[in-house]
């Protein structure tokens, strides 16, 4: 179980990734049970439609349809709780990597080991991977499996789609909050930069097309990446992939290269 | 051990440079820090286990007789050890994979008098099969006990670098002789190596080093004795006195 600094970071979780997965299970669970209720109701598209566009354009993507389960999950589980619970995830473990074992000091035993800064980094950030899409994959099956008890189809490949995003996008924040706090060597800003981050680019994402000079920063946003194309409709952007997956690798660069060069302790 | 940047200059350790050569260095040292951290929800064993794999030297039957010798349950989780016990494990992992050189810094805090003798011994061992030690300790005691050359740090600066016999020479003692008359003190102030002489009617206290006690001792014995006492200073003292005022370190 503890055979390398991968094995020993998941092995860490062996308790905190079962809990994320039942609170996951449970709220995919929730939507579920919800849906009844709203199903065929004219009214909740209406009320959508009553809202004012900045709300809407924050709350729902590209006009979707509340009565139908994939617009109801769009807007309810997508493009808000989903993705913050996978961010907190994410974060929490991105900042725990360096900046967590710093603090608490056991980073000097795991620096007195033959291990080099660089590999540690990287397979710290190879658990954050692993936890982050088995999480994701969670989410996803327990959506299939009780949308079907409760009589909501979702197209099966879509929300993969969406998960895989999902994924990335919270990959994107987790590996800020690593680089930082292997640059910094302090939790505090490790978490703090990636969340105030993540906010702003929900909001640019999300006001984008409604402030004009807004509109062309929307497409640097990791949120326009996850959701820009729409992806529990459209399957896989294959940009969007591209772009995240480079600034993942471009931020696990930073952190090697920052944590390399400073000191660690006293 | 590669944690700190020099800001000047370079270090090395076995002739590799400590900072840019780290993992290399870490592959042959064995290091217990001064203040000393363990994965709280790890086991001992579970440190042993994965130190091991990370060393790429599996060492659990290696930690295992050494845990028996200084009396330190592995099955317990560190969190629920007491500090000479987490001073124990640090001590087994820096010394259950063999390495060439041990960095021990203040490695003894928190050790009963036993488990420190059962310490020393396995110390002893390691050198007699080749292998170095680099301690650090305030601890005169301790340093006798281990050292066979002594360095001492003064404001992160090596001042002196001796082996123990010509800093035993040196230890200062605090002697205190009462005569049965006055005595007068140029006879002793001007004895080699004696300070501090003070003579107040028939008592001279003073402070020699080792090395002037012999001198001494036979010119005190010249007179009519009442009473004598002869203490050795603390480390501390001496280094005071021989290295300028600051607090010793002795390595």
């Amino acid at each position: 179980m503890l055979r390398s600094v991968f094995a020993k970071t998941l092995y860490d979780q062996r308790r905190g990734l079962p809990a994320w997965a039942i609170g996951l299970v449970l709220l995919a669970a929730m939507y579920v049970a919800i849906w009844p209720s709203m199903r065929g109701q004219p009214s909740m598209a209406e009320f959508v439609e009553q809202m004012p566009e900045a709300f809407r354009a924050l709350f729902t993507m590209s006009g979707a349809d509340m009565s139908t389960p994939v617009g109801y999950i769009q807007v309810e589980l997508m493009s808000f709780m989903g993705p913050l619970l996978l961010l907190l995830y994410a974060i929490n473990v991105g900042t725990a990597a360096v900046a967590g074992e710093e603090e608490r000091r056991t980073l000097d035993l795991l620096l007195s080991t033959p291990v080099g800064r660089g590999r540690i980094v990287v397979e710290k950030l190879g658990a954050m991977v692993v936890g982050t899409v088995l999480l994701a994959a969670v989410l996803g099956v327990a959506l299939l499996a009780e949308g079907r008890l409760a009589d909501m189809d979702l197209p099966a490949g879509n929300v993969a789609a969406a998960m895989l995003h999902m994924t990335l996008l919270a990959l994107v924040f987790g590996a800020l909050a690593l680089a930082i706090g292997a640059i910094v060597g302090r939790p505090a800003p490790a978490r703090a930069v990636p969340a105030v981050v993540a906010v702003l680019a929900y909001l640019v994402n999300g006001l984008g097309p409604i402030v004009s000079w807004l509109r062309p920063w929307q497409k640097v946003s990791p949120f326009y990446q996850y959701a820009g194309h729409d992806p529990l409709r459209n399957g896989v952007s294959t940009a969007g992939v591209v772009v995240s997956v480079g600034t993942v690798a471009v931020l696990t660069v930073i952190a090697v290269l920052g944590f390399r060069r400073r000191d660690v302790g006293s | 051990m590669g944690l700190l940047r020099p800001t000047d200059g370079t270090a090395a350790v076995l002739d590799m440079n400590a900072w840019t050569q780290a993992v290399q260095v870490h592959r042959r040292v064995g290091y217990v820090p001064g203040e000393l951290a363990l994965y709280d929800r790890l086991s001992g064993r579970e440190h042993v286990s994965y130190l091991g794999h990370l060393r790429g030297r599996p060492a659990e039957a290696a930690a295992g007789a050494l845990a028996d010798r200084l009396d330190l349950d592995l099955n317990q989780r560190a969190r629920t050890l007491s500090k000479g016990n987490r001073q124990k494990l640090a001590l087994v992992l820096a010394l259950m994979s063999a390495p060439e050189l041990l960095i021990l810094d203040e490695p003894t805090g928190g050790l009963d008098p036993f488990v420190q003798q059962e310490f020393y011994a396995i110390l002893r061992e390691h050198t007699a099969a080749g292998g170095t030690v680099l301690l650090s300790s305030h601890v005169l005691s301790e340093v006798d006990a281990v050292a066979d050359r002594v360095g001492v740090l003064r404001e992160g600066r090596l001042i002196a670098v001796e082996d123990l016999p010509s800093l035993r020479e040196k230890s200062l003692h605090h002697v205190v002789a009462r005569f049965a008359d006055p005595v007068a003190p140029d006879v002793f102030a001007n004895l080699p190596g004696v300070r501090d002489v003070v003579v107040d009617g028939a008592t001279l206290h003073c402070s020699a080093p080792q090395s002037a006690l012999d001198t001494l001792v036979k010119v005190v014995a010249r007179y009519r004795i009442v009473d004598f006492q002869c203490a050795e200073a603390g480390l501390e003292e001496t280094f005071m006195t021989f290295y300028g005022i600051g607090g010793g370190n002795a390595a």
